[in-house]
């Protein structure tokens, strides 16, 4: 068929056509340069095919003093074989063509032919292995200026990371969120495909543990994973070897990092299997390592200021309860004294905390007697101020069924026996003021010695009748009198007085009360009482006192 | 979580809305590329992926989505993003991919920006 006119109307299309002709390489290099959509190998060795008429064409890219195949023409069987060694000229051998692809004194590739129909191969395989090795080279350079764009970009982001992650965290109060962003920012800027982070819990609470493709530590390794501090551990053999004594699961290369403020471990943080772009797992770096520890810095600064605020906001609800309860502690206190023609009475307490174990009282009775009490809870707080409304509301409930004090005791000491914790017990003691008459009557379950600073000085001491309330099972006291005359004065109080201790862990003691009191016995009974309280804070002389003081005097008017 | 991203994808005329759910890290992002590239191959002329339900992406991740944008912009199309949590979209911006990607709120934003028809 004989060949139709080109536009120029001077070459045939056979002649266009004809390997090595201008216009077929024109034609090759622009498809080279249009058919984007396919990689550069594939674009080079069918520009090659096109231009020299091959039969078949490979291309190898070199990566050090290695060759690398990019293509092969050959749809199936042994691709083309590289060159034994990289090129300076083009090598013919047995109808192949191996070409360098060079530029500016480099080599960047090889071009192998098989089946080469030109006259002189060897002279268009050296001009088309110049371009092509500019065009690898050029690719090369482009690939090369965005990978360390792309690097710059992720040293960026590995910094406003950490800033962002400070920022974040400082104002983070939910430990259980602060985990996470912890985690995912570690995976993330490792390029770890699997990580855990565990954060131990306080006070017998469970640990936290976050994963990201499955728990890395075993669960019976949660607690003892010794981990140094400070600085991250790299394994890059975690499949077969433990990291810091212990075998993860299920992956090939680990880094790990103690979570701790100084002398406290709160928790562990640990990525694995560093992905590359072409599906390998990398080793971790000492920059990646690095960058771990300063994530694990950030999380233990802001896991402690959590817990730290936590703790405060408990310390305030804390107080806040504890206000409340003092509040009602003082409600069970008698808010006015009762009507005692013949006697005055003072009575007061001082609890060491907001709410105490002392209490005091008075009853009025029908018949014109009055009771009076004043009882000592062992133990301080909270647990001492629920047994004290246990015992006022015993009282209250029984007094006016108990026919004699001992009865009244007796009854009390059933109720703590049954309702109060084991070894909670207290000492009380309980008077009774006759009508008008010389005498009072009491029980004293255990209760320091009441004194009776009589009108011309001397000092009477009412011992124990009995056993502490709530201690032993079956409990005996008996019920004594004491003679109670014009100008006398009757002190209770509780051990809070006689054992404060001063700087040198001296005690108060029982004579010096006494001699408080005996000094004092003229005085109204209030002012008696102030001045008590006063002349203990002095011998404490600012000593915190860790034991309730409380006071009841009763005096009968001369 | 799981390692593994899953995508899903639906059509709404031509724009291709994408759905991840998990870790963009190689394999989430090879995923996310074939589904683009098949998009691409069959017409859509948007792609709106929407990341609500993805914490993490990494370097290879985003790489891959650079891939996925050079190749939108090749065929003329627009790539836009929706639903990214701050540290994603901050990612992104560092990243270089909101250069030539807008990123969006919701969907809906990313919808109606793109022209997706019902």
């Amino acid at each position: 068929m004989p060949s139709s006119p080109t536009r120029s109307g001077a070459v045939s299309e056979d002649a266009l056509r004809a390997p090595g002709s201008v216009s077929g390489l024109a034609r090759a290099l622009a498809a080279l340069k249009r058919e984007t959509d396919k990689p550069l190998p594939v674009r080079i060795a069918e520009a090659a095919l096109a231009a020299v008429g091959a039969r078949r064409a490979a291309v190898y890219l070199r990566d050090g003093d290695r060759w690398l195949l990019g293509f092969d023409s050959g749809k199936e069987g042994v691709p083309i074989e590289p060159p034994k060694a990289l090129l300076e000229n083009v090598v013919s051998d047995g109808g192949r063509l191996w070409v360098p692809l060079d530029a500016e004194g480099e080599t960047h590739g090889c071009l192998a032919l098989e089946g080469v129909e030109h006259e002189e191969p060897e002279e268009l395989a050296a001009a088309l292995g110049w371009i092509f090795g500019s065009v690898l080279a050029a690719s090369r350079l482009s690939r090369l200026v965005k990978d360390a764009e792309f690097e710059i970009k992720a040293r960026l982001l590995e910094l406003e990371s950490l800033y962002d992650l400070g920022l974040s965290l400082s104002g983070q109060l939910d430990i259980s969120a602060l985990a996470d962003e912890v985690l995912y920012r570690s995976i993330s800027l490792t390029d770890a495909r699997k990580g855990t982070l565990i954060v131990f819990g306080e006070r017998g609470a469970g640990p936290l543990v976050r994963s990201v493709g499955g728990d890395l530590l075993p669960a019976h390794a949660l607690w003892s994973w010794e981990l140094p501090e400070g600085e991250a551990v790299i394994n890059n053999d975690a499949a077969r070897v433990p990291t810091a004594g212990v075998q993860l699961s299920d992956c090939s290369k680990c880094l790990a990092v103690s979570i701790a403020v100084p002398g406290r471990r709160l928790g562990v943080l640990a990525v694995a299997d560093k992905e590359s772009r072409d599906g390998r797992v990398l080793d971790f770096t000492p920059g990646d390592a690095r960058l771990l520890s300063l994530f694990a810095n950030q999380a233990s600064a802001a896991i402690e200021t959590t817990r730290l605020h936590r703790e405060a906001i408990e310390k305030e609800r804390i107080e806040r309860e504890l206000e409340l309860a003092a509040a009602i502690q003082r409600q069970l206190l008698p808010r006015e004294l009762p009507h005692t023609p013949g006697f005055e009475l003072a009575g007061s307490t001082l609890p060491t905390r907001q709410v105490g174990g002392d209490y005091f009282d008075w009853f009025p009775l029908s018949d014109g007697r009055l009771g009076f009490v004043v009882a000592d809870v062992s133990g301080k707080g909270i647990p001492a101020a629920l047994l004290v409304s246990t015992v006022h509301a015993a009282i209250h409930l029984q007094i006016d069924a108990s026919e004699t004090i001992v009865d009244l005791v007796s009854r009390i000491d059933r109720h703590l026996q049954r309702f109060s914790p084991a070894h909670k017990f207290l000492t009380l003691f309980f008077g009774l003021l006759e009508t008008g008459g010389d005498l009072v009557r009491y029980v004293s379950a255990g209760h320091n010695p009441a004194l009776i600073a009589r009108s011309g000085g001397v000092i009477d001491r009412l011992s124990a009748t009995g056993v502490p309330l709530g201690l032993l099972p079956r409990g005996s006291w008996r019920e004594e009198t004491a003679p109670l005359h014009k100008g006398d004065l009757l002190c209770v109080y509780t051990d809070g007085f006689t054992e404060a201790t001063n700087g040198d862990d001296e005690e108060f003691g029982l004579e010096r009360l006494e001699q408080g009191v005996r000094s004092r016995r003229t005085l109204p009974t209030r002012q008696i009482s102030d001045a008590l309280y006063g002349e203990v804070a002095s011998f404490a002389a600012g000593i915190p006192q860790y034991d309730d003081q409380t006071l009841l005097i009763i005096k009968r008017e001369a | 979580m799981s390692e593994t991203c899953k995508v899903s994808v639906e059509r709404r005329g031509d724009v291709a809305v994408f759905w991840t759910d998990g870790y963009i890290n190689n394999q989430g992002g090879e995923e996310i590329a074939k589904e683009a590239y098949a998009e691409l191959d069959r017409g859509a002329r948007a792609l709106v992926m929407n990341l609500e339900k993805t914490r993490i992406v990494n370097s290879i991740g985003i790489s891959i989505l650079i891939e996925v944008l050079e190749k939108v912009m090749e065929r003329k199309a627009v790539l836009a993003f929706c639903g990214l949590t701050p540290t994603i979209d901050k990612t992104f911006r560092i990243m270089g991919l909101a250069q030539y990607a807008a990123i969006y709120p919701t969907e809906n934003e990313a919808l109606q920006a793109v022209g997706a028809t019902a």
